[in-house]
């Protein structure tokens, strides 16, 4: 029971970072691979407040999201100046910095040996050290995340985006206004993100620079693909098959050292498959006019 | 000021690993306009597959060599065939998450082969080195710059002097063009492209020989050669080669020089080759060698 209680929050986390990711990625089409340092830093937010500062749920969790939110605006402004490849790189890039950062500021982070002892939270009394508690308090959460994400993928805001990545010039003459849409996605994604992050390092109690490198973007990658970008129940479904599909592995007597490689060749493989097999449709080439 | 000119020696060897690991991926942009982010994890394979024939199967240098030659080629082959030319012609998007597909799974195969701690292909005992001057260097320093200049300078005489090079800067100035003139482009590339693995394979090898190497290493090489190239701009061979050097010199300069009593820890090494990146691309995104081209 422990256990499924244990996927269940994994489950939850994901979901949140997936659409958060769907957002920017499956509505913009914007190939943000900073999105995973965006998440980091909503994790080292609330891990820092709350062993340094002892700071209260109420306070690390807007922090986090607001915190990562400030950066969204550092990736906006990137994704303004640079198009396709370029911005691939570019956020790239910023993704590195952030980690690179991360690993030799020693006297903040801790460098790789990563902070320890973050506190569960204490919310109105209720303690929420106890894994079913926290996956109340988390559910609560995803809930309200998922809500949100879904009614953002019906207004013109989702228009909007899904106009401006088929074709931008085409957009703007209809009045959109790039700059401020964009940066608008990257804010809501991104604090969204920050919560996700908050969470997995109330969850995990330790987090380290290795919890947040590019494989584990490209596992993001994986669920917003595999689930159809742009898709909200898409998005979800695929977050519950790729959290879930490796756990058999754990029955099978393999070490645990091959484990993370297992799950990681597991899902590379899957997406591989995936835009293979549905490279014609998954991303259409910018209409020219 | 001491220190300066072991300084400038270290960063001519780093410049030299990234201009080999580089120069390939930049040949690649210029021909296929792809994006390879598993660039570095194929240098970071080649390096292993040398490993296993040279340490655990005790084969001579020269044989450990050419196996992974052939390795290399296959390994173009295939993955050429499967992850990069079925994509090619649709949204630009899709090679990228592809060949990220691909880092993840030669990372992945790779620690389930040889697990995920550091190994190193030189004996354990420490290189002696030489002292020229105030300058140490090892013997296989001296190699690293050597064979960079060998083969940099052939290929230099590769793309402008033979006819092979002729048709891959025809390509790469117009594809469809050259093409209408009779160039076999998907030949070409594959020769490009296989030339680029073995490249990465070889600069892999160096970099196994003096320092160490680890599943890990694939990410990082792949960014780096992304640093050198947008220094000298997406596809240009010659300012990506620069790049590698310009890369290799700030990276060195930046941690071994003191501002006024305050120098910079080394582990910030690689943040600096991040930053440059980021601020090449947002202040002149055609790289610095590069003019910029004319609207058509």
């Amino acid at each position: 029971m422990d256990y499924l209680i244990h996927l269940a929050i994994l489950v939850g986390i994901y979901l949140i970072l997936a659409q958060s990711f769907n957002i920017v990625f499956g509505l913009g089409r914007m190939f943000n691979l900073a999105h995973i340092a965006v998440y980091a830093i909503g994790a080292y937010t609330t891990a820092l407040l709350s062993t340094n500062l002892q700071m209260s749920f109420w306070i690390c969790i807007p922090a986090s999201m607001i915190i990562s939110a400030l950066f969204a605006l550092l990736i906006g402004a990137i994704s303004f100046k640079l198009d396709h490849d370029y911005f691939a790189i570019g956020s790239l890039a910023f993704s590195s910095v952030v980690t690179a950062v991360l690993i030799n500021w020693k006297s903040l982070t801790r460098g790789v040996l990563g902070i320890t002892g973050i506190p569960r939270p204490e919310v109105l009394g209720i303690d929420f050290s106890d894994n079913t508690n926290f996956l109340f308090l988390l559910s609560i959460f995803v809930a309200a995340v998922l809500i949100s994400v879904g009614i953002i993928f019906k207004i013109t805001f989702a228009r909007c985006l899904r106009a401006q990545a088929e074709h931008s010039h085409a957009a703007r003459s209809l009045g959109v206004n790039l700059v401020r849409l964009r940066t608008n996605a990257f804010i809501i994604s991104s604090a969204y993100a920050g919560l996700a992050g908050a969470f997995f390092s109330y969850y995990i109690n330790y987090i380290d620079p290795s919890s947040f490198g590019l494989h584990e973007m490209v596992f993001v990658l994986s669920i917003v693909i595999i689930g159809k970008p742009g898709s909200f129940w898409g998005v979800t479904a695929a977050t519950f098959f790729l959290v879930l599909l490796p756990e058999p592995l754990r029955f099978l007597s393999i070490s645990p050292s091959i484990l993370g490689p297992m799950r990681q060749l597991l899902y590379s493989l899957i997406l591989f498959g995936v835009v293979f097999w549905k490279r014609k449709t998954l991303f259409p080439v910018e209409r020219s006019v | 000021m001491e220190i300066l000119p072991q300084l400038l020696v270290n960063a001519i060897i780093a410049g030299s690993i990234y201009a080999l690991a580089s120069s390939g991926l930049s040949l690649t942009y210029g021909l296929l306009r792809i994006l390879n982010f598993a660039h570095g994890h194929l240098m970071m394979v080649g390096v292993y597959f040398f490993y296993l024939l040279s340490v655990e199967y005790q084969w001579s240098l020269a044989a450990s060599g050419l196996g992974t030659i052939v390795f290399s080629i296959l390994l173009a082959a295939v993955t050429l065939r499967i992850f990069v030319l079925p994509f090619s012609k649709y949204s630009f998007i899709l090679t990228l998450v592809t060949t990220l597909a691909l880092s993840n799974i030669i990372e992945a195969l790779v620690s389930i082969c040889f697990g995920v701690n550091v190994k190193s292909l030189s004996p354990g005992t420490a290189a002696k080195s030489i002292e020229i001057g105030s300058v140490y260097i090892t013997p296989i320093q001296i190699i690293i710059i050597v064979s960079a200049l060998t083969l940099l300078s052939a290929t230099a005489f590769i793309i402008h002097q033979s006819s092979l090079g002729r048709k891959i800067r025809a390509l790469s100035a117009d594809a469809f063009a050259a093409q209408s003139v009779g160039i076999h482009e998907s030949r070409v590339c594959f020769l490009v492209y296989t030339l680029a693995v073995i490249y990465a394979a070889f600069a892999g090898i160096l970099v196994g020989y003096e320092t160490n190497m680890q599943p890990t290493m694939g990410t990082t090489y792949t960014i780096k050669a992304f640093a050198a190239m947008v220094l000298g701009g997406l596809g240009n061979l010659w300012g990506t080669i620069i790049g590698s050097y310009i890369l290799g010199l700030v990276e060195n300069l930046s941690i071994g020089l003191d501002f006024g009593g305050y120098s910079i820890p080394a582990g910030y090494k690689d943040a600096f080759s991040f930053m440059i990146i980021l601020l090449v691309l947002l202040f002149r995104p055609q790289g610095l060698f590069t003019k910029k081209k004319r609207a058509a």
